[in-house]
């Protein structure tokens, strides 16, 4: 069967969507990172009303959640790719998809459609509730600000899903990419600051921080919102590349 | 008996398992040298105030290859096999063979409750040559309670692991959560700063059981990573205390539950 190539790929992000779609455990992974954000989000919120607040730190309480939100997301981008391979999903669509590279990438176009609205919901949810506990402390509050600082996150938990995505396509299984992900997410990079500090920001996830923190003037050679996007983008279609390199050598 | 050893051979055969004994007997090893390092300088220059402890933080993150022990051993039992061969659940074999649901659930417990006393142990093994060959004469001198303290901190780690694992069936969230609340930005750090509560979470009141035994009770403010709250052996009951929740609850719904529903 013949299929011009612009209907085709409509198709197969049409398939991809819907596959995503009906997994429960997306949508189980979205709710439960939205309800996990906002209690995380009235903790810091909490500790930062203990003290003294002005606008850079009531931006910075109300993304600190972030560290711990991009879990969820992590998560999401892992189950995507490896839940083709529970129950040998993959070869029922490799069937009818045969296009491997062609299927992978659109694979990853449908999670960052998904991954959009949810990150934009997620993030701002957090900084709202941040906004309209400590109204009353923060003094001459900037909206464009917090817009760039919200494009950032959005941006960041869209690039980090694709990134594990990627890994999960790499690892083909869940528990392994899953601790893999984690550990480096959330004890090697933690531990590995003090000691790399020279090459720290060239990592994946420190480069994305700055995406979404503003530059704090005692910091030297922080990166800016740009650089920081230009690389963590880099890392994931270098990622992105292996996985579907390696998708279209390998067996099913 | 048999069933315990049954337990063991299906826990050693599964592929991830490696990973768990991999992180849980070098990762230590590997945080100790690098806390060493970092701490070296201070140390000599008379002014580092966690002396008693270096290294030994390697624990608390090592913990992490048992926090996979204890979920891999619950989540094989409920993973689905592929449509093409048959779509069964290890579980349904697993209770056919044993057909008491406790004694089944007990060989398991056991077999994780001994590779994660075993794999502690290694941890700890690695540890001390680790900083002696680092710091020297400074660092701290091995003491029984305090691997009996981090032995029992693994354990209990393990088979909190495994129940809340019995409950989800699921590996995703347990491994999530514990994975994030035994790193550097644990939940229950964040939340001891808001309510005195949080003391009180299993993984925050189980480190005291080897961790800060330098005895900074009466000053507040220490370079100790944390401040203390419990003594060791109240840590150690607090904690002992959630295990023993989750794994009746985790059992009692185990008991009434459909086999693979």
């Amino acid at each position: 069967m013949s299929v011009s190539s612009g209907r085709k790929i409509t198709q197969i992000l049409g398939a991809e969507l819907d596959k995503l779609v009906t997994l429960p455990w997306i949508w189980l992974t979205l709710i439960g990172t939205f309800i996990l954000n906002l209690v995380l989000a009235a903790a810091f919120t909490a500790v930062g009303l203990q003290g003294a607040v002005g606008t850079q730190s009531m931006l910075n309480i109300g993304l600190a959640s972030m560290r711990y939100l991009q879990a969820g997301f992590i998560i999401l981008g892992i189950l995507a790719t490896c839940s083709e391979y529970t129950g040998g999903q993959i070869r029922t669509t490799l069937i009818t998809i045969p296009w491997r590279g062609f299927q992978l990438s659109t694979k990853h176009l449908a999670l960052a459609l998904i991954t959009i609205p949810a990150a934009v919901i997620i993030a701002a949810s957090g900084v709202l509730y941040t906004f309209i506990r400590m109204r009353d402390t923060a003094v001459g509050f900037e909206i464009d600000k917090m817009i760039e600082a919200l494009l950032g996150a959005t941006g960041y938990l869209i690039l980090t899903t694709l990134l594990s995505a990627a890994i999960g396509a790499i690892l083909r299984r869940t528990t392994p990419a899953l601790v893999v992900l984690l550990g480096y997410y959330f004890v090697v990079s933690p531990l590995s600051r003090d000691f790399l500090s020279r090459f720290k920001k060239y990592f994946p996830d420190t480069a994305g921080y700055y995406m979404y923190i503003p530059p704090s003037p005692d910091e030297i050679n922080v990166l800016t919102p740009m650089e920081g996007t230009g690389i963590l983008m880099l890392w994931t279609l270098i990622f992105i590349t292996v996985a579907i390199v390696f998708y279209r050598k390998r067996d099913a | 008996m048999r069933a315990f050893n049954a337990e063991l051979s299906k826990l050693f055969s599964l592929p991830s398992i490696w990973l768990a004994f991999l992180i849980g007997a070098f990762a230590p090893a590997v945080v100790a040298a690098l806390d060493s390092i970092a701490q070296k300088e201070e140390i000599i220059a008379g002014i580092s105030t966690r002396l008693s402890e270096v290294g030994y933080i390697g624990l608390g993150f090592g913990v992490q290859g048992v926090i996979i022990l204890g979920v891999l051993a619950v989540s094989s039992e409920y993973l689905t096999e592929s449509s093409e061969s048959g779509g069964g659940q290890q579980i349904t074999t697993s209770l056919t063979v044993v057909s008491s649901r406790l004694h089944f659930l007990l060989a398991k417990a056991c077999a994780v409750t001994l590779i994660s006393i075993l794999l502690c142990i290694v941890a700890m093994m690695t540890i001390v040559p680790t900083t002696h060959f680092i710091l020297g004469e400074y660092a701290p001198a091995f003491e029984w309670s305090r691997l009996i303290g981090a032995v029992c901190y693994w354990t209990f780690t393990a088979l909190l692991a495994f129940g809340i694992t019995l409950l989800t069936k699921n590996g995703i969230i347990p491994l999530a959560v514990l994975i994030i609340n035994s790193s550097v930005v644990s939940f229950s750090v964040l939340l001891s700063k808001i309510s005195r509560l949080a003391f009180y979470l299993p993984d925050r009141a189980g480190l005291e059981m080897f961790m800060f035994t330098s005895d900074t009770f009466h000053t507040p403010s220490t370079g100790s990573f944390f401040d203390r709250f419990h003594t060791p052996f109240t840590g150690g009951l607090v904690m002992f205390a959630w295990v023993a929740v989750f794994f009746i609850i985790a059992a009692i719904v185990f008991h009434r539950r459909d086999v693979a529903a």
